[in-house]
C-alpha cells in the first residue's frame, strides 16, 4: 500500500470517530442501558461473574447487529452519492485499496468503541474478562461486513437493500430452519446471522467453538469483500 | 480537425464515446466519436452548451467513467492507471467536499492522498492558501464558506501538487471580477513546458485569454478546434465595432455598409487586419476621431455561434 493511503489512515479514523463512533456509543450505551440495567435490578445489584457472562450473552445479540448496521451503511455509497469521489480519486490512489484500508480502519473504530462500552460494563455491572466478547464483537464486523461492502461498491442506497438482506437471512432461517433443496440454497447464499448466536455462546461461556461455522462466517464475508474490491476495480466510480 | 505536434503527445483521446444506458433500455449519448490530442506545455480549452458533454469528457479523462466505444489514453496508460500512479489536479465543476470538514483540514487531507511529503504538507497548505486568499477562512467549515471562498479552495486543492496535468471544469465559476482576473494570472503561472491544462468553461472570454486552442463540443461531439490569438498566417479579418467621439456622419459617407449601432459606434467587417488598419487611416484622415476599436465579436464567440448552430 502507498505511503500517502497509509498516512491518511489517520483521517478515516477521524471521521470514523466523528460519524459513525459517538453515534455508536450511544445507541450502543443506550441499549445496553436498557437491557441490563433491569437485570441488574432484577438480581440486586449483586452479580456474580457466571451472571454477567448471561447479561452479555442476553445483551450483545440485541447490540452487535444493529451496530454493525449503523458502521456499514454508506460505507462506499456516500461517497459516490454524495460525490466526493471526485476531489478523492483524482489523487494518486488506487480506489480499491482506499476502501480496503477504509474497512480495516472502521473495524479498529468498531472495536475501539466496543472496548470503551465493555469497559462502562465492566465498572458499572462487573468486571470480567473481555476476550470472548471482543472475540465475538470481532466476528460480527468481519462476519457481516464482507456482504456490506459489497453492496455498498453496487448499489447507492445500500442501506434499505442491506437491511433487506438481513432480514431475509432472519426470515429464511426461522421460516426454513432444517429444510433441504432449494430452500437450503437460498439459505446458504443469504448472511449467516443464524451461525452468530451459537458462535458468541461459545465465545463467551470460553466453550469450544464450532469452528466449522466461524470458517463459513469468515469464508462468507471473505468472499464478498473480495467480490466488492473486484466491482471497484472493475466498475468505473462515477 | 487533429492538429500534429512537434512535442510529445500527453493526452490521446480516439473516438471516444460514453453512452449512458439505463433501465429499460434508454440510452443517453453524451460523448460520440470524439477524437483529440493534447500536447505537453499546451492549454487546452472546452467549451460547449449546457449538456454538451464537457463534464462526461472530463470524467472519461480522470477514469471516472469508461468509454463505451473508441479509447483515452493519457501518456499511453489508461487515465485511471495513470491517475493512480501520478494524479492529477482537478477541479470539479460540482465543489463535492464534505460539509463538516474545515477548510484547512479538507486541504491538508488532499495534500495527504497527493502524495505530499508528511514534513512539507503544513507548508504547502499555507502556500496555496495565501496564494488564493483564504488563510482567514482556514478554521471555517466547508458549510459556511461562501461560493466564492468554496471555489477558491477548489482550486487550492489542484495546485497541492505540482502536477504534470491540471483538469480544471468551470474554474472561475462563483468568483468575483478581482479573483477571477487573479486566477488568470495563476493559470499563465502554472503554464510550463511539459505541463498540460485543460480548462472547461462557459466563459469564452476566459477561454480565449488562457488557452492556446479551444474545442468546441456539442450534442457529445467534437463540432470545431479552434485557435485562439491572432494568427498572421490564417488571418481572416473578421467585424469590429469602432467608437468614434467625433465626425461620426463622415463613417457612414465613406463606407456604406457601415451599421450604426448608436452612441457613435459602428460595426464594420473586414477581410483581414491589413484592411482594418487600412480603413481606421482613411477614417482619421478623413477628419473622423476614433476612440476605440475592438473585435465585435472574438473569433472564438464566432466559431462558438457557428458550431452550435445559433446564428444571433
Amino acid at each position: 500500500m502507498r505511503e500517502n493511503l497509509t498516512r491518511y489512515a489517520y483521517w478515516q479514523f477521524r471521521d470514523f470517530i466523528r460519524e459513525r463512533g459517538i453515534a455508536l456509543l450511544l445507541v450502543g450505551g443506550l441499549l445496553g442501558f436498557m437491557l441490563i440495567a433491569p437485570m441488574r435490578a432484577m438480581m440486586g445489584g449483586n452479580i456474580d461473574a457466571v451472571n454477567a457472562r448471561r447479561v452479555l450473552l442476553l445483551a450483545l445479540p440485541e447490540i452487535g447487529p444493529i451496530s454493525a448496521f449503523i458502521v456499514f451503511n454508506g460505507l462506499i455509497s456516500t461517497d459516490r452519492k454524495m460525490g466526493y469521489y471526485r476531489f478523492l480519486f483524482s489523487k494518486p490512489v488506487a480506489i480499491p485499496a482506499y476502501y480496503a484500508q477504509h474497512f480495516t480502519v472502521y473495524f479498529v473504530g468498531f472495536m475501539t468503541v466496543f472496548a470503551i462500552l465493555f469497559g462502562v460494563f465492566a465498572i458499572t455491572v462487573r468486571p470480567i474478562s473481555p476476550v470472548g466478547a471482543l472475540a465475538y464483537w470481532a466476528l460480527v464486523y468481519l462476519s457481516l461486513g464482507g456482504i456490506a461492502f459489497f453492496i455498498s461498491s453496487l448499489f447507492r442506497y445500500d442501506w434499505p437493500i442491506l437491511a433487506a438482506v438481513f432480514l431475509s437471512s432472519v426470515l429464511a432461517n426461522a421460516v426454513w430452519a432444517g429444510r433441504g433443496g432449494w430452500r437450503m440454497v437460498v439459505r446458504d447464499m443469504l448472511p449467516p446471522l443464524h451461525k452468530l448466536s451459537p458462535a458468541m455462546t461459545d465465545l463467551i461461556n470460553f466453550e469450544t467453538v464450532d469452528l466449522t461455522s466461524v470458517a463459513w462466517l469468515l469464508g462468507y464475508s471473505a468472499f464478498f469483500f473480495l467480490a466488492g474490491l473486484v466491482v471497484l476495480w472493475r466498475r468505473p466510480i462515477g | 480537425m487533429e492538429l500534429v505536434h512537434a512535442t510529445p503527445f500527453v493526452i490521446e483521446l480516439k473516438n471516444a464515446s460514453k453512452i449512458y444506458r439505463s433501465f429499460p433500455g434508454r440510452s443517453v449519448t453524451a460523448v460520440e466519436e470524439f477524437s483529440l490530442q493534447i500536447a505537453e506545455g499546451e492549454v487546452l480549452g472546452i467549451a460547449g452548451p449546457n449538456g454538451a458533454g464537457k463534464s462526461t469528457l472530463l470524467s472519461l479523462l480522470l477514469g471516472y467513467l469508461r468509454p463505451t466505444g473508441g479509447s483515452v489514453l493519457i501518456n499511453g496508460m489508461a487515465p485511471r492507471s495513470f491517475v493512480e500512479k501520478n494524479g492529477i489536479g482537478y477541479l470539479s465543476e460540482l465543489m463535492t467536499i464534505n460539509a463538516n470538514w474545515k477548510a484547512r483540514d479538507a486541504l491538508t487531507r488532499f495534500a495527504t492522498l497527493a502524495a505530499v511529503p508528511r514534513a512539507d504538507v503544513p507548508g504547502r497548505v499555507n502556500a496555496v492558501m495565501e496564494e488564493l486568499g483564504i488563510t482567514e477562512h482556514q478554521d471555517k467549515k466547508i458549510k459556511a464558506l461562501s461560493k466564492g471562498n468554496l471555489q477558491r479552495l477548489g482550486v487550492a486543492q489542484a495546485l497541492l501538487r505540482d502536477e504534470q496535468a491540471l483538469i480544471l471544469d468551470e474554474p472561475t465559476h462563483g468568483l468575483d471580477p478581482v479573483w477571477t482576473q487573479r486566477f488568470r494570472s495563476i493559470i499563465e503561472g502554472l503554464r510550463k513546458p511539459n505541463r498540460t491544462i485543460i480548462i472547461a468553461s462557459h466563459n469564452l472570454d476566459e477561454l480565449q485569454r488562457l488557452a492556446d486552442r479551444v474545442a468546441i463540443i456539442d450534442r457529445g461531439r467534437l463540432q470545431r478546434l479552434v485557435q485562439t490569438g491572432y494568427d498572421q498566417a490564417t488571418d481572416a479579418g473578421g467585424t469590429y465595432r469602432i467608437s468614434v467621439v467625433g465626425g461620426a456622419p463622415h463613417v457612414k459617407e465613406m463606407f456604406p455598409t457601415a451599421l450604426d449601432t448608436g452612441e457613435g459606434e459602428f460595426e464594420l467587417s473586414f477581410s483581414s487586419i491589413i484592411e482594418l488598419n487600412a480603413a481606421i487611416a482613411k477614417l482619421i484622415g478623413g477628419g473622423v476621431l476614433v476612440s476605440g476599436v475592438v473585435p465585435a465579436r472574438s473569433v472564438l464567440e464566432q466559431q462558438f455561434r457557428e458550431a452550435v448552430g445559433e446564428t444571433s
